[in-house]
């Protein structure tokens, strides 16, 4: 019961220290510390609903748990069912929205 | 928020946890989760829930350093380990839950705080967990903007804010002496007229020469469920309404110019007629007191002339706007429907795009608006038979009516819908300025509907003009109308996703299912008709109350049967959210 849920595991900070981040960890840090992720994880929320994506994997889901059963319907086989089709039909208007903010914050945070 | 989003069913009936976690719990008996809830940070933009042992972790796998991109990273319970799980491809997180001593199957995903158990490959869910997380959700989104009331912190309610169940009102000891002190209780003759079974608030009006536009538009509002709750629930009260009260007051001193303009309340001349149609009393009753109002209000069609139905409707919920407006001063627009009673049941939101031919810029607009006008479809097949039989329908009540849907001509309510909703080319004397091109170009326009009302007035074009015969004419064109209407297919994000063409869904035998969604679904109340021609004419309103169909003509009030309104020339049609639709009634729809 005393197992402390709070302590890190500590191979982890050991490895960081001699982990060189490459460029995509820079800006994942950058985007997370500037708060600039979390506005644009709403930002693409947002579009998606407006865009009717999310309705549309909503059906799918549903289509597909009924195919199944309720019962026989677990997270992971959704994911894996949904995530092809999901990611081949966001609207490259969004796409292309989200890359034009990303440049700009990049090009504002000088990196 | 989307912890509660992915509660499957209702909130209502819970999954049965997985033995995983049973026995998790078991273990750690109710402190289960103690120490994650010291780690749940609620960020803010979305105000959603995540767990990070500090605020500017970033959390990564300790198996392989990732620590974003395409995989989800998972938190074990039981010792704070992070792992990755992307469900094709490689799981850390189920190696670790494998390769450890029993105990480490549950998992709550950082980003997202929710429990996942990867043995069951499966969400799970717990009660304490996620009423800890909307309570941290509440409270973080109360931070900013204090307020008094104390949220309990009972999981049951957490959970049911979403669905509220229906409970008939029982006056406490308390709100039953307020009433026996502050209201007369309806005359006992209320009873003995009841006997006739006839529902509550139907009460002819008198014509006050000329008024059936009047009248037809005021049943019809009479009868509107949000309106009347609002009215009969008190909400505005012609006794303490502050437009009313003296020449002291502060607002009719500020536009003292228009002193006797300030008088006037169509709000409190609607709160006196839901009064008088509502006590029981059947002898019809006179609006000359919110004639003379509405007089004063819309000076220009003051008189005893004949008027149109849908212009009196939008003439008179601008004017309860405008008085409230006034009042409080609030500066919302009306498109949120916030402003006033009249724009709360009535108000949503249209959205138009028009997308630029030559480069594909799109600009879009939303309006405010309080119904929606329909051209009536031109007459298609165009064979003079359907023509005839068609405008025969005027009123000959129960006609053939079945025969005449089966020939393809026929108009529809849906396809004039479609109409209003289908992309359209603006010609080359109406080029668009786009942005992009920095020029005039052709371009496509389309509407769609951006946000629903409570209350959908539909408004069909029936008085045509042509500029070319220099005339207006009137078209009887005959127009079904279904009882029950889903507008799923005419929102924003239909008409979008059917916009965006690069979607493949090659699943067998998977219509969309819209159907689900509540809020799209709607039900007919009322439906105003016109009979005669352009400039004379009769207007008459049918109302559905627990689900039969009554006749208001004026003064005369009569029971009809449903093929009498179908076969009816509709002009303007109402139809309410279905959720607000009575389940009484909706009993009688199912028998």
């Amino acid at each position: 019961m005393r197992n402390s849920i709070n302590r890190p595991p500590t191979p982890v900070a050991e490895e960081d220290q001699d982990h060189q981040p490459t460029l995509q960890e820079i800006i994942n840090i950058k985007l997370i510390e500037s708060g600039e992720k979390e506005r644009l994880k709403e930002l693409l929320r947002e579009r998606l609903i407006e865009c009717g994506w999310r309705d549309e994997m909503k059906s799918l889901c549903r289509a597909f748990a009924r195919k199944k059963g309720r019962n026989n319907v677990t997270v992971d086989d959704l994911v894996q069912v949904i995530t092809p089709k999901g990611r081949a039909s966001v609207p490259d208007s969004v796409k292309a929205e989200l890359l034009q903010r990303i440049q700009t914050f990049l090009a504002s945070a000088s990196i | 928020m989307s912890s509660k989003i992915n509660h499957p069913i209702n909130g209502q009936i819970f999954p049965q946890p997985c033995p995983h976690l049973a026995e998790f719990r078991s273990r750690n008996g109710a402190k289960a989760f103690r120490a994650l809830q010291d780690c749940l940070r609620v960020k803010p933009p979305s105000g959603r829930a995540a767990i990070r042992r500090d605020p500017d972790e970033v959390p990564r796998c300790a198996e392989c350093g990732d620590s974003a991109g395409r995989t989800r990273l998972y938190a074990c319970v039981r010792c704070a380990g992070v792992h990755c799980h992307a469900p094709p491809g490689p799981s850390h997180t189920a190696v670790h839950a494998d390769s450890m001593a029993p105990g480490h199957e549950i998992a709550v995903d950082v980003d997202r705080a929710e429990l996942f158990c990867c043995a069951c490959r499966d969400q799970v869910y717990d009660r304490d967990f996620d009423a800890a997380v909307v309570l941290a959700q509440t409270a973080a989104s109360t931070l900013h903007a204090p307020s008094s009331i104390a949220r309990s912190p009972h999981p049951e309610n957490l959970r049911k804010r979403r669905r509220v169940d229906y409970r008939p009102w029982m006056p406490d000891p308390r709100e039953r002496v307020l009433m026996g002190s502050c209201s007369s209780p309806l005359n006992a003759a209320v009873s003995v007229s009841r006997s006739n079974d006839l529902p509550w608030g139907l009460r002819g009006l008198n014509n006050l020469g000329n008024t059936c536009f009047m009248n037809s538009v005021l049943q019809a509002l009479l009868h509107t469920p949000p309106l009347r709750n609002y009215f009969l629930s008190d909400r505005h009260n012609r006794y303490f309404c502050q437009k009313k009260s003296g020449a002291s007051n502060d607002a009719t001193r500020r536009n003292g110019a228009n002193n006797a303009d300030a008088r006037i309340c169509l709000a409190c001349d609607m709160d006196a007629m839901f009064s008088a149609v509502f006590s029981g009393d059947r002898i019809p009753y006179s609006p000359a007191k919110f004639l003379y109002s509405w007089w004063q209000h819309a000076a220009n069609l003051a008189s005893y002339e004949q008027q149109d139905a849908h212009e009196f409707f939008i003439s008179m919920l601008d004017g309860i706007h405008e008085k409230v407006e006034k009042d409080r001063r609030k500066p919302q627009s009306q498109g949120n429907g916030d402003c006033c009673i009249a724009h709360r049941v009535f108000s949503g939101i249209l959205r138009s795009d028009v997308m630029c031919m030559a480069c594909g810029f799109t600009s879009t607009t939303y309006d405010p608006c309080v119904d929606i006008s329909l051209d009536l479809e031109p007459n298609q097949g165009g064979s003079a038979k359907v023509a005839s039989t068609k405008s025969n329908y005027s009123f000959n009540g129960e006609a053939d009516f079945m025969n005449s849907s089966q020939s393809s001509g026929i108009s529809t309510l849906m396809g004039c819908l479609d109409r209003f909703t289908r992309p359209e080319r603006l010609g080359s004397d109406q080029k668009f300025f786009c942005q992009q091109c920095q020029v005039r170009q052709e371009s496509l326009k389309q509407m769609s509907i951006r946000k629903l009302p409570l209350v959908s007035c539909f408004h069909i074009k029936r008085f045509e003009h042509s500029s070319v015969r220099k005339m207006s004419r009137k078209v009887d064109r005959y127009l079904q109308f279904p009882f029950s209407l889903d507008m799923a297919p005419y929102l924003s994000s239909s008409i979008l996703r059917s916009r965006f063409g690069n979607r493949i869904f090659p699943f067998d035998g998977d219509e969309p299912d819209t159907s689900n969604e509540l809020s799209s679904e709607f039900e007919l109340f009322a439906v105003v008709t016109h009979t005669g021609k352009l400039d004379a004419g009769h207007y008459v309103t049918y109302l559905r109350l627990s689900n039969n169909w009554y006749k208001c003509d004026d003064a005369w009030i009569t029971e009809v049967n449903e093929s009498t309104v179908r076969a009816a020339q509709g002009y303007m049609m109402f139809y309410v959210q279905k959720v607000l639709y009575y389940k009484a009634s909706e009993k009688q729809v199912a028998a």
